[in-house]
């Protein structure tokens, strides 16, 4: 089971981390909140912190997979779930890069 | 799009036919390599941050945009028919057919009266949804004068074959006849 | 004991009862696996002959071959069928029939599960197909957007047949893959580690954790829209404060994973028989697994490219527009593996080997337009036109019927123990590639040139009269083809050529089994040491026939087979499996009852229904068990484990666990559900709120807390060799406290069909009633096990179930709770 949970975890992390930024989004444009951050609307402010935190998560958890302490023993399961701590972290880059580099709302 | 679609798939039914053509490799590490990362994870990872790129941009580019001249009109669904308001024009409304002037970016303000229903001017623009309780705003730009055919593309029940409406954009001058309430053969 | 007596007995303890009524009594996976495969081809047909008349009417312009209202029903149903009633069963059929057979073990996890997964699916498609005969059926549209199909545009019942038949028949998907995920965890050959499973068992594993996570979103859509239209809670009314983009995202959230479940079986298929028709091993056999892996999960975050036109953000749609792209890569990477694997061995054309081509041509075009659909700007135009429905038919038939055929002529000597005799298996290939071919790719054009889906005619101006006769001709040939199949397997069946053993000289452990493969599969489990173990030691099924491997000494009545680690598949426990029995068909008749009483509005039946099914469970699970220890059991090889009964986390344990992943599924999507409705939809605030009351949270509390300590002193008891009877009565009263409290918050809120925000609470509220009552049957149910003493110390698994539904139901009430009184009390 614990195997099983290595290979999952990462991109598992993303799932959630893609949706949470998702929805955050949406309600940062149904309710956009007042103020900026050096220049910077708040909106695009807190996606960028959710973006480096889901990316932090994916970052701390393939460290985790590659360690002795928390990786797998078996090759294979090693192999998959570092494969898998690699697709969370490509996959967190590839698809939430947008909150740095569109507009927020249109 | 469709050159490179062709392109690749003419390259991965030559790498099938070599397959037969040629001596067993038999399995060695060295091909997970080359298959796995190079052709499964490289090869792909390339073509596809060119298309997002392509994709996004192009993208930006068809949302509204502010500019000096946008004419708002609005555009209401109901089966089976488009009712298109202008608010330039208070108390206008037209049935089936929508007056834009040429060479102007329009924001039409797509809603509906009943069930989803779809926007779309194949010519003009793509298509975007009238859903209940939303308004969505798209922009179309007609550059020339003309008769533009318009369906509705989201299936609304028995009726929605024949679902369908005309843009008619107007030369200046039509278009200064048409404000001033006369022009426009859609009927009021 | 000679292998022909060993045959006999082992023959006598597992077969199903003889003739045609055996059918409704059997639980043996060969044959619940046949039922599941003849059904849903059955129900392939019958959406061809759709599809045969949808083409029939858009062959020419302003056809009168059927008016709209017929019309929409065909293509809905076509939809319908193929996707709910043709791919998903086959592939639960494939599996079934197949997964112990590769897995070296007797039967799946709960065979009496499988037997009661095909029942709801052969009456809940009944239902669909009465509608259809009787020219009632859906005709929304197979994803069904309210408010078109809400009360106020649907009136008729059409649209009740969708809702209710769907979600009774998946049932049988979500049962399946609860019973896939344990047995390929946990019911394999003795060593065989999760490195040496067969590659279609780990795809099989990934696809059913996604039926477990995919299908509760459709499930919620389906039981908010019916109970909108049944009872008026307004879920989807704009004006009432729902809203009809809810259905939208939860039906994608299930449909663009459902693409996935429906390809990787498929592709599961592809990477077992391709590298033997090279004859060499599968290239990159652990990369392959992570891109099965990912694909699955990256699957989960496209749902939105399904509503790129509705409105959404640009950023939200390049958000799902850059992970739409990205699924390509794991896509790339096995069909790269594949490619190198033919490469590597020596490739031969041989039936299956064909349509595998016919896959990689047809799939890849798919995949290339799929990417293009991805691009936002080019979806805007392609939206809802022809392209699209030529994109999904490359997607679906390249992807799952080419698969599928392969799998077919691969497979059929397994099942009937005969070679192909006749040679219309090619000739029905070319017709099946060309006519599909044709049929598409000229459907592509028609989109391009701006034919809408779903329109029923079109008049000569608009200029798509060629290409739509083109479309249709290659239609038919399809179907000339599709139906050469089938006389071929007919045949198959008619004429005797008796294939020898192990025709494909394939690595697999399904080709050790005798062929016909007996009711009972291995007369001894083999002892795997390798991914192949059929190439390692080509003597291995005498050696088994003879008894060699594990429990090759059949004592007593009892249908015997191993539970292992699922690490290392070092052997565990001993499993006892229940017999034939009626109680499955039972079941799904009486949930059928239950379906059926809500389609025809007799209401008064469900609940009496819904009794029945509690009884029926309580009876399912009572015969099961035995009243004395029996410590260790010898189970050949020198082995001896404990028995099922007596271990810490039997196999109802590990099915609570992934039932729970679904259950727990759902109640997320209905949280989503609220928090879209609250902030997204157009009709909020609500015009009142719920008065949080310190009374319903105190009540909750305590039985929050009873519901989990409970169960624990109950097993801590027995443990200790004392009674557990105290701590599982007060597990059922922290289970009535529960659901007192949420009736009482219930009474408090605002009435559930004046606005959207009542309904949900109303819901909420009554998901947790439900699992309280459940939980409270199971503890009353334990409470009664004890007493009658199925219990000990030692036989302690029943018990073991307990904890996790009573934390499951505990956490869902608090997350209840706090989703109703929470943001009352912030604002």
């Amino acid at each position: 089971m614990i195997d099983l949970l290595r290979i999952l975890v990462a991109p598992v992390a993303w799932l959630a981390a893609f949706s949470a930024v998702y929805g955050l989004q949406a309600v940062l444009c149904a309710a956009p909140p007042d103020g900026t951050v050096v220049g910077l609307p708040m909106s695009r402010v807190l996606l960028a912190l959710a973006f480096a935190a889901a990316l932090l998560l994916q970052v701390a958890l393939l460290v985790l997979l590659l360690s002795r302490r928390f990786g797998a023993t078996s090759g294979f399961v090693r192999t998959v779930s570092i494969g898998g701590g690699l697709v969370g972290v490509v996959a967190t880059v590839w698809t939430l890069f947008p909150v740095l580099a569109l507009p927020l709302c249109q | 799009m469709l050159a490179a679609a062709g392109a690749i798939f003419l390259m991965v039914a030559a790498l099938l036919v070599l397959a037969w053509r040629r001596q067993p490799t038999g399995a060695r590490r060295g091909s997970e390599r080359v298959w796995i990362f190079g052709l499964g994870l490289a090869f792909p990872a390339v073509v596809l941050t060119a298309l997002l790129g392509f994709g996004l941009v192009i993208g930006e580019r068809l949302m509204p945009r502010a500019a000096p001249d946008i004419m708002r009109v609005g555009a209401e669904a109901r089966r089976f028919a488009w009712t298109f308001s202008y608010p330039d024009l208070p108390g206008r409304s037209t049935d089936g057919v929508l007056h834009i002037p040429a060479g102007r970016p329009v924001d039409v303000a797509i809603t509906t009266a009943d069930v989803i229903h779809s926007f779309w001017v194949p010519r003009l623009a793509g298509k975007l949804d009238a859903v209940p309780g939303h308004v969505n705003v798209l922009r179309i730009e007609a550059e020339q004068p003309g008769t533009y055919q318009g369906v509705s593309a989201e299936f609304s029940g028995a009726g929605y074959d024949g679902f369908a409406f005309t843009v008619v954009a107007h030369a200046p001058d039509e278009w200064a006849a048409f404000m001033q309430g006369g022009g426009g053969e859609g009927g009021e | 004991m000679n292998a022909l007596a060993r045959h006999r007995r082992l023959q006598a303890i597992w077969s199903s009862r003889g003739g045609f009524r055996g059918l409704f009594s059997t639980v043996n996976h060969s044959d619940v696996g046949l039922m599941f495969l003849v059904t849903a081809f059955f129900y392939f047909f019958v959406a061809g002959v759709l599809a045969m008349l949808i083409r029939a009417q858009l062959a020419t312009p302003h056809s009168a071959f059927a008016g709209p209202e017929i019309y929409n029903q065909i293509f809905t149903m076509h939809g319908t069928l193929m996707m709910f009633l043709f791919a998903i069963p086959a592939i639960e059929g494939m599996a079934i029939y197949l997964l112990p057979k590769m897995l070296g073990t007797r039967d799946l996890a709960y065979p009496r599960l499988g037997a009661y997964g095909y029942w709801c699916y052969f009456f809940g498609g009944a239902m669909l197909l009465v509608s259809l005969l009787l020219g009632i059926a859906p005709d929304g549209g197979w994803f069904m957007y309210p408010p078109l199909t809400g009360k106020v545009y649907s009136p008729g019942i059409n649209t009740d047949f969708w809702l209710l038949g769907i979600t009774f028949v998946e049932i049988s998907a979500i049962s399946a893959a609860v019973e896939f995920t344990v047995s390929i965890l946990r019911y394999r050959a003795p060593g065989m580690s999760l490195s040496k499973m067969p590659i279609f068992a780990w795809y099989m594993l990934v696809t059913s954790l996604m039926i477990l996570t995919g299908f509760p979103p459709l499930i919620l859509g389906s039981i908010l829209l019916e109970l909108e239209r049944t009872f008026g809670l307004p879920f989807f009314q704009v004006e009432l404060g729902g809203d009809s983009l809810l259905w939208q995202h939860l039906f994608w959230l299930f449909g663009h994973p459902e693409v996935y479940i429906i390809f990787l079986p498929a592709a599961g298929m592809v990477s077992t028989i391709l590298p033997v028709m090279a004859s060499t091993t599968l290239l990159g056999y652990r990369y392959v697994v992570a891109a099965a892996v990912a694909l699955a999960i990256l699957s989960f975050g496209l749902w939105v490219h399904h509503m790129f036109t509705t409105g959404i953000p640009h950023m939200g749609l390049a958000f799902f527009s850059a992970a739409s792209t990205l699924v390509a890569v794991p896509t790339a990477v096995q069909v790269f593996a594949w490619i190198g694997t033919l490469w590597q061995g020596r490739p031969q054309l041989r039936l299956p080997m064909l349509h595998i081509l016919g896959f990689f041509a047809t799939f890849v075009i798919g995949g290339l337009t799929g990417v293009m659909v991805a691009v936002v700007p080019f979806d805007w135009q392609v939206h809802d036109t022809a392209f699209v429905t030529a994109h999904l038919h490359y997607v679906l038939f390249g992807g799952f019927v080419f698969p599928l055929l392969a799998a077919l002529y691969y497979w059929l000597p397994l099942v009937t123990g005969r070679a192909r005799f006749f040679r219309l298996g090619e000739v029905a290939f070319a017709l099946i590639f060309i006519g599909f071919h044709v049929t598409f790719l000229a459907m592509h054009f028609a989109g391009l040139m701006g034919q809408r889906r779903r329109i029923s005619t079109y008049s000569p101006e608009d200029g798509w009269t060629a290409i739509n006769l083109i479309s249709s001709i290659g239609g038919f040939i399809l179907a000339f083809g599709l139906v050469m199949v089938l006389i071929e397997v007919a045949l198959h069946f008619l004429v005797r050529h008796r294939a020898p053993r192990n025709l494909w000289r394939a690595g697999t452990l399904e080709w050790a089994s005798a062929m016909l493969p007996p009711a009972y599969n291995f007369a001894s489990l083999p002892q795997v040491g390798d991914r192949e173990p059929l190439r390692a030691d080509p003597e291995l099924p005498a050696r088994l026939a003879r008894g060699e491997g594990y429990l090759g000494a059949p004592d007593g009545m009892i249908r015997e087979s191993l539970a292992v680690d699922i690490a290392t598949g070092a052997p565990e426990h001993h499993v006892v499996y229940p017999g034939n029995t009626h109680l499955p068909i039972v079941l799904a008749a009486v949930t059928g009852l239950f379906f059926l009483a809500l389609l025809l509005k007799i209401l008064w039946v469900a609940p009496l229904a819904m009794i029945g099914v509690a009884v029926l469970g309580w009876r399912w699970v009572w015969v099961l068990g035995r009243r004395e220890d029996l410590g260790a059991v010898p189970v050949g090889r020198g082995l001896s484990l404990p028995t099922i009964a007596e271990v810490d986390r039997p196999p109802g344990w590990w099915g609570s666990v992934f039932l729970l992943v679904a259950d727990a599924t759902l109640f997320g999507s209905l949280l989503f559900g609220y928090a879209f409705l609250w902030t997204i939809a157009p009709g909020w605030p609500p015009p009142a709120w719920i008065e949080p009351s310190v009374m319903v949270m105190a009540l909750a509390g305590i039985g929050v807390a009873l519901s989990i300590i409970g169960p624990f002193f109950a097993t801590r008891a027995n443990a200790g060799g004392n009674s557990p009877i105290a701590g599982l009565a007060l597990s059922l009263a922290g289970s009535v406290a529960i659901a007192a409290a949420l009736v009482a918050m219930l009474a408090m809120a605002p009435s559930a069909t004046g606005h959207a925000y009542g309904a949900t609470l109303l819901v909420l509220g009554g998901y947790g009633i439900l699992h309280a009552i459940i939980l409270a049957l199971m503890a009353a149910f334990l409470i009664a096990r004890v007493r009658a003493g199925y219990t000990s110390p030692r036989r302690r698994a029943e018990l073991a179930i307990l904890p996790i539904w009573g934390a499951y139901c505990g956490g869902a009430s608090v997350v209840i709770l706090l989703a109703a009184y929470l943001p009352v009390a912030l604002t």
